[in-house]
């Protein structure tokens, strides 16, 4: 009996101090603050009481909400298809056989793995006006810009999405590179032969051979773009005028702000639901892909 | 009419102003953080690129190194980073090496669903861990810290694993089976060993991803005795008497670690990272 449980299941004993410190630190988190998003709880009250859908009431009138919603589709859908045009750019440039590449192979990818916390203090003080560096730039182009950029309404929520791209497209470039990489040569001199040109042989050879890397880094990225908190808290924190506010800091700000956890529960409830829906239909058309 | 030799011209031309556009956009900033940790507080406020030469200082760093808590904080991530970076390999290693070689059912599921946690919303998950660690009276110590990071950095971790030990060599191990070696031997004599490429790389991950927390941390760990740099590093820098070069000066000092890491796994990085994603 117990060799065949052990035949069945030897993998259990070995991953189970993993599902537990999950189940703990992720699961059950993720019901009790479903839980959470029918009450009014506060963390400066202590008595806590079910209030049914209020939060969830609240929430389709709030203005707050429904502006940091559209920023983060936005800003997903934005950065994530820039990075992506970037990445397959950055990857082909790094891809050539030039003097020189193996070098810028090895350090583009150090704006991935600095901490957020301070590429927002370099991008803050690139764009202080006067002595940003941005600033500084443009002023020996010529064109006048004195703003503090992250305190425009117009420039705040784009330089949010030029930070992403900072941190991100390097990561894309290696990882194309390496599925490009894999490609025999012989699939580029056959078409050659039929006569395609570098731009044909692009769509015909290098792209449906890098699909599965382009699928697996937009799926991560979208999940990590969406849940992103401390590129805009640490940056903006959701300003000016809530131009740059997003699900994930308005949610953090609900809680640890405002500390009113039941409505910051029924904003994060909606965000996991949006990641659900997501990751179902990935899965669809995943599933559909492959029967 | 294009030639051959044409098309090799446009196209080494073309590389090279990608390389140099993306050199300065990604690189620059690094830089320009760098240089502008040397130069003094009027050098900075100048607004010019390039300062006389009694304008560069090394008084940033003196500051920070000893007048601010700044090493503190330094050892408090570094503590942290160690710890989690522990933990996690030893809890990813047998639990990836356990889906790789062992069967369990419905062990697609099982993957499926530690992997799904990543699209859980971090923030939403907070609120009821704050919860959980007050209540395990772990608010404001490390090992709280630490747990509260693991849950960031497990489910990568064990998913990068298992793809880069179901592409390693099942003979060796089928041998030793045979020779009469228990699990752990065989995990510490010949998997460790042959897998440390990747190991090293999920290790690397671990330790950036919990170095460069700023969400878990100001939740669990504001007091002194465990905030870590980038909790320090928000606070200096939104500090009312803004000082640009001491800014700079612990800013580099955040970076300096993570490059240096960076440099000693580059090569083998996306290997790693994207390991999972060949047998998924």
């Amino acid at each position: 009996m117990k060799g065949s449980f052990l035949r069945k299941n030897g993998a259990l004993p070995l991953i189970l101090p993993t599902l537990i410190i999950m189940a703990v630190f992720t699961v059950l988190p993720l019901i009790k603050g479903f839980i959470l998003s029918f009450t009014n709880a506060n963390l400066l009250n202590k008595s806590t009481a079910y209030v049914g859908l209020e939060n969830y009431k609240k929430l389709f009138t709030d203005p707050i909400f429904w502006l940091a919603f559209v920023h983060s589709l936005i800003l997903t859908v934005t950065a994530v298809i820039l990075e992506l045009v970037f990445g397959i750019i950055l990857a082909l440039a790094l891809k050539q056989k030039v003097p020189g590449i193996k070098l810028f192979r090895s350090v583009i990818m150090a704006s991935w793995v600095i901490p957020v916390a301070a590429t927002a203090v370099m991008f803050t003080f690139m764009v202080e006006p006067g002595y940003g560096y941005y600033n500084i730039l443009l002023k020996f182009l010529g064109v006048k810009a004195n703003t503090f950029w992250f305190g425009s309404l117009n420039l705040a929520f784009p330089l949010i999405i030029i930070l992403h791209l900072w941190r991100n497209v390097p990561f894309y470039g290696i990882a194309l590179l390496a599925a490009m990489q894999a490609i025999p040569d012989t699939q580029y001199e056959a078409a050659e032969i039929d006569g395609a040109g570098p731009i044909r042989s692009f769509f015909t050879v290098t792209l449906p051979s890098i699909r599965n890397m382009i699928i697996v880094m937009v799926t991560i990225h979208v999940l990590w773009t969406f849940n992103n908190f401390d590129m805009v808290y640490l940056t903006t924190g959701g300003g000016p005028v809530y131009s740059t506010q997003v699900l994930p800091v308005y949610v953090y700000q609900e809680a640890w702000t405002n500390y009113t956890t039941g409505y910051a529960s029924s904003i994060g409830t909606i965000m996991f639901v949006l990641l659900m829906f997501y990751f179902i239909a990935y899965i669809r058309v995943y599933q559909q892909q492959e029967g | 009419m294009i030639t051959k030799r044409h098309r090799k011209t446009i196209r080494i031309t073309l590389t090279y102003i990608i390389c140099v556009l993306a050199f300065i956009f990604f690189i620059m900033p690094l830089l320009w953080i760098t240089y502008s940790s040397f130069r003094s507080p009027s050098a900075i406020l100048s607004g010019t690129i390039i300062s006389p030469a009694g304008q560069y200082t090394l008084d940033n760093y003196r500051t920070i190194l000893s007048v601010t808590d700044f090493p503190v904080y330094f050892w408090n991530s570094l503590r942290i980073g160690f710890m989690v970076t522990f933990a996690a390999m030893v809890l990813s290693i047998i639990g990836a090496y356990g889906l790789s070689r062992y069967s369990l059912k419905g062990k697609n599921a099982y993957i499926m669903g530690v992997f799904s946690t990543q699209m859980f919303p971090i923030v939403l998950l907070l609120i009821p861990i704050y919860n959980i660690i007050f209540t395990m009276g772990l608010f404001n110590t490390a090992l709280g810290v630490v747990l509260g990071q693991l849950m960031l950095v497990l489910p990568f971790a064990v998913w990068m694993l298992k793809g880069y030990f179901d592409n390693l060599p099942k003979e060796i191990e089928d041998s030793a089976r045979i020779d009469g070696c228990n699990l752990f031997q065989m995990l510490f004599r010949i998997v460790l060993p042959i897998s440390a490429p990747g190991i090293m790389v999920a290790a690397f991950y671990s330790f950036v991803v919990s170095w460069g927390d700023y969400l878990v941390v100001s939740v669990i760990s504001q007091s002194q005795k465990t905030a870590t740099l980038t909790l320090a590093l928000q606070r200096l820098s939104s500090s009312l008497l803004l000082r640009w070069g001491q800014v700079a000066a612990a800013t580099v000092l955040t970076i300096v670690p993570t490059i240096l890491l960076f440099s000693f796994v580059q090569t083998r990085l996306v290997e790693g990272l994207t390991a999972g994603s060949v047998k998924a």
